[in-house]
C-alpha cells in the first residue's frame, strides 16, 4: 500500500467519522435539550445552541433541494449513519396503544387493533406507535392514522365509520405495583374516519 | 515529536491483520439478513406495499423520504422499474424478499460475495428507507455492517469465491483498515449510547430497567421474577450506563478487554431473551465479534505468524492494544 493510497484512505476515514460524530452529537444535544435530565434547566439554552451547530454543519438548514444537502444526506443515510445512538434515553419513553372503534349502521361498536402476524412485525408496529407519537405535523400523523384504519375497514366492509384512539400506556413505578397499582392509559388524540359504504367503489386513502 | 504521533497512527490505522474478521461478519451479516427475511416474511406485504393492501402505503413513507434526499434508495425505485416489464407490485416486492434471502445465503456461504454484499445493502437500506415509519435500531446496525462489509476487502479466505478461485490475500495492511474502521465506529456508538443514558436520572435508580422490562411488548419476563430481583435493577442501570460508556477505553486496554467484550457480549443476549428483541442482539453480537472477537486472547492461545498459502508471512493474535494502550 502506497503512501498516496494511505492518504486516500485516511480522508475518506476523517470524513467518515466527522459526519458520525456530528450525528451522534446532534442526537445527544437533542435530546439533552427536552430537558429530563440529570443537568440544570439552564442547560436547555446551550443544548438547543449545539442543536444548531450541529443541525448546520449537517446541512440540514440548506434549502430541501441544495445539492450539498441532498449528497450528504444520501451519504448519510446509506451508510446507516444518519441518527444517533440515543435508544431508551436519557429515560425509558412511555408505551403507546392504538385501538380502533368500528361503528357500523346498526349503533354496534367493536373494538380492533392493528394486527400482524408475527412478533417480527409486532416489534416494527410499537416503532410505528412511537413514530406516530412523535410527529409534529398534523397532516403527517392523520394521513398515517387514516392509513391505518383503512386497513381494518378492509377487514370490515360493512363498517360506516373508523375512529383510531391513540394514547400512551404508563407503567406504575415498582413502589406502585407492589401496592396493587396497575398501568394506566391516558387518552391523547382521536380521529374519525368514514369510508365507502357497500356498493361504492373502494380506494385507498 | 509531531513524526512520532504521525508514525503511532498510522501504525494503529494501517496495523497489519488478518481476514478472520471479515469472515465473522460475512457469515454473521448474512445469517442476520436471512432472520430477517424469514421473520418477516408473512408480513412483507403488509409492511411494504403500497397500493393500499399494507398497513401504510409504501408511498407515504416514500414521501417522506424525498424530502430529505431524491437519491435514498426505496422499493418504489423498483416498483417502477418492475412496471416497465409489467410486472405487478406485489410480484417486485416478492422478488426482493427472495432476491434478499439469495444474498443472504450467498454471503453465508462466500459465494459471489462482493456482487452479493452489494446487492445485500442496496434491497436492506432500500426495504428499511421504505419502510422507515417502521423502523427501529436494528435497521441502522445492519445498514452500517453491510455498509461495512460491501467496501470491505472481500473475498476472505473461508468463503466459496477463494476455494473456487483461490488469489492473493487482500493486503494486510488494508484489512487492518477496515477493521479499524469498524472498531471505532463501534467505540463511537457504545459511548454516546452510554452517555445519552447517563444524563437520565431514571437508570441510576434502577426504574429505567424497570420500565424496559415491564412495559408492553417487552415485558417477557414474568413481573414477579422482575418483583424478587429489584434490589439488582439500580446495579444493573448502572452497569448498563458504565459498560457502554466504558467501552471505548476498556475495549483497547488488553487486561479488561475480554471482560468487557464478554459483558457486552452478556448484555445484547439478555436484551434479546429478556425483551424480545432477537434481531437487534443479533446484530450488535456480530459486529461485536467481528470487530474485537479475533483479537481476544484466552488462556493458553498464543499469538505469532503464520504462513499464508501464498508464501507471505501473516501476522495473527497481535492486537493493536498490545502495542496501543489506547487509540488516541
Amino acid at each position: 500500500m502506497t503512501a498516496r493510497h494511505r492518504r486516500i484512505y485516511l480522508s475518506c476515514f476523517v470524513s467518515h467519522f466527522l459526519l458520525i460524530l456530528l450525528a451522534a452529537t446532534q442526537d445527544l444535544v437533542s435530546i439533552l435539550s427536552e430537558g429530563e435530565n440529570i443537568f440544570p434547566p439552564a442547560f436547555v439554552r446551550v443544548w438547543r445552541q449545539a442543536d444548531i451547530i450541529t443541525s448546520t454543519a449537517l446541512g440540514n438548514r440548506l434549502p430541501d433541494a441544495n445539492p450539498v444537502r441532498q449528497v450528504l444526506t444520501a451519504y448519510l443515510h446509506d451508510a446507516g449513519i444518519e441518527s444517533g445512538y440515543g435508544f431508551f434515553a436519557p429515560n425509558v419513553p412511555n408505551s403507546y396503544k392504538l385501538v380502533f372503534e368500528v361503528r357500523y349502521r346498526d349503533g354496534r361498536i367493536e373494538y380492533e387493533l392493528p394486527e400482524v402476524a408475527g412478533s417480527a412485525a409486532g416489534i416494527r408496529v410499537v416503532a410505528l406507535l412511537d413514530n406516530i407519537e412523535s410527529m409534529r405535523y398534523e397532516l403527517l400523523r392523520r394521513t398515517t392514522l387514516k392509513m391505518l384504519s383503512f386497513a381494518i375497514w378492509r377487514e370490515h366492509p360493512d363498517a360506516t365509520a373508523i375512529r383510531a384512539v391513540f394514547g400512551r400506556v404508563t407503567q406504575p413505578p415498582i413502589e406502585g405495583f407492589l401496592q396493587g397499582k396497575q398501568e394506566t392509559y391516558e387518552f391523547t388524540s382521536a380521529y374519525e374516519f368514514s369510508f365507502p359504504s357497500p356498493g361504492e367503489r373502494q380506494t385507498a386513502p | 515529536m509531531k513524526d512520532r504521533l504521525e508514525t503511532r497512527a498510522w501504525a494503529f490505522l494501517f496495523q497489519p491483520e488478518t481476514d478472520r474478521w471479515l469472515s465473522i461478519l460475512r457469515i454473521g451479516l448474512g445469517l442476520q439478513l436471512a432472520l430477517y427475511c424469514l421473520t418477516l416474511r408473512p408480513d412483507w406485504l403488509a409492511l411494504y406495499a403500497g397500493d393500499g393492501s399494507g398497513l401504510i402505503s409504501r408511498d407515504l413513507a416514500e414521501a417522506i423520504l424525498d424530502l430529505r434526499s431524491f437519491f435514498i434508495p426505496r422499493l418504489g425505485w423498483l416498483v417502477v422499474s418492475g412496471s416497465l416489464v409489467h410486472l405487478s407490485e406485489g410480484t417486485v416486492l416478492y422478488l426482493v424478499w427472495a432476491c434478499l434471502l439469495g444474498a443472504s445465503v450467498c454471503l453465508i456461504a462466500g459465494l459471489f460475495c462482493r456482487p452479493a454484499a452489494i446487492v445485500a445493502w442496496f434491497l436492506y437500506l432500500a426495504a428499511a428507507k421504505s419502510g422507515n415509519l417502521f423502523s427501529y435500531g436494528v435497521d441502522n446496525f445492519t445498514v452500517i455492517g453491510l455498509f461495512y462489509l460491501m467496501i470491505a476487502p472481500l473475498p476472505d479466505r473461508w468463503a466459496l469465491d477463494w476455494k473456487r478461485s483461490p488469489r492473493s490475500s487482500a493486503l494486510p495492511a488494508r484489512l487492518g483498515f477496515h477493521l479499524r474502521v469498524l472498531q471505532i465506529h463501534l467505540c463511537v456508538i457504545y459511548f454516546f449510547g452510554g452517555i445519552s443514558k447517563a444524563t437520565g436520572g431514571s437508570w441510576w435508580n434502577g426504574t429505567s430497567i424497570w420500565r424496559a422490562l415491564s412495559g408492553p411488548p417487552f415485558d417477557l419476563v414474568p413481573l414477579h421474577l422482575l418483583i424478587s430481583l429489584r434490589v439488582l435493577l439500580p446495579l444493573a442501570g448502572v452497569l448498563v450506563c458504565l459498560l457502554e460508556t466504558g467501552y471505548p477505553i476498556f475495549i483497547w486496554w488488553r487486561k479488561t478487554r475480554t471482560l468487557w467484550f464478554c459483558s457486552v457480549i452478556g448484555m445484547h443476549l439478555a436484551i434479546g431473551i429478556t425483551m424480545g428483541l432477537y434481531l437487534f442482539s443479533l446484530v450488535m453480537i456480530i459486529l461485536n465479534l467481528a470487530a474485537f472477537g479475533p483479537s481476544l486472547r484466552w488462556r493458553g492461545r498464543q499469538g505469532g505468524v503464520r504462513p499464508d498459502p501464498e508464501g507471505a508471512a501473516i501476522v495473527f493474535d497481535q492486537s493493536p492494544a498490545d502495542r496501543h494502550s489506547n487509540p488516541a
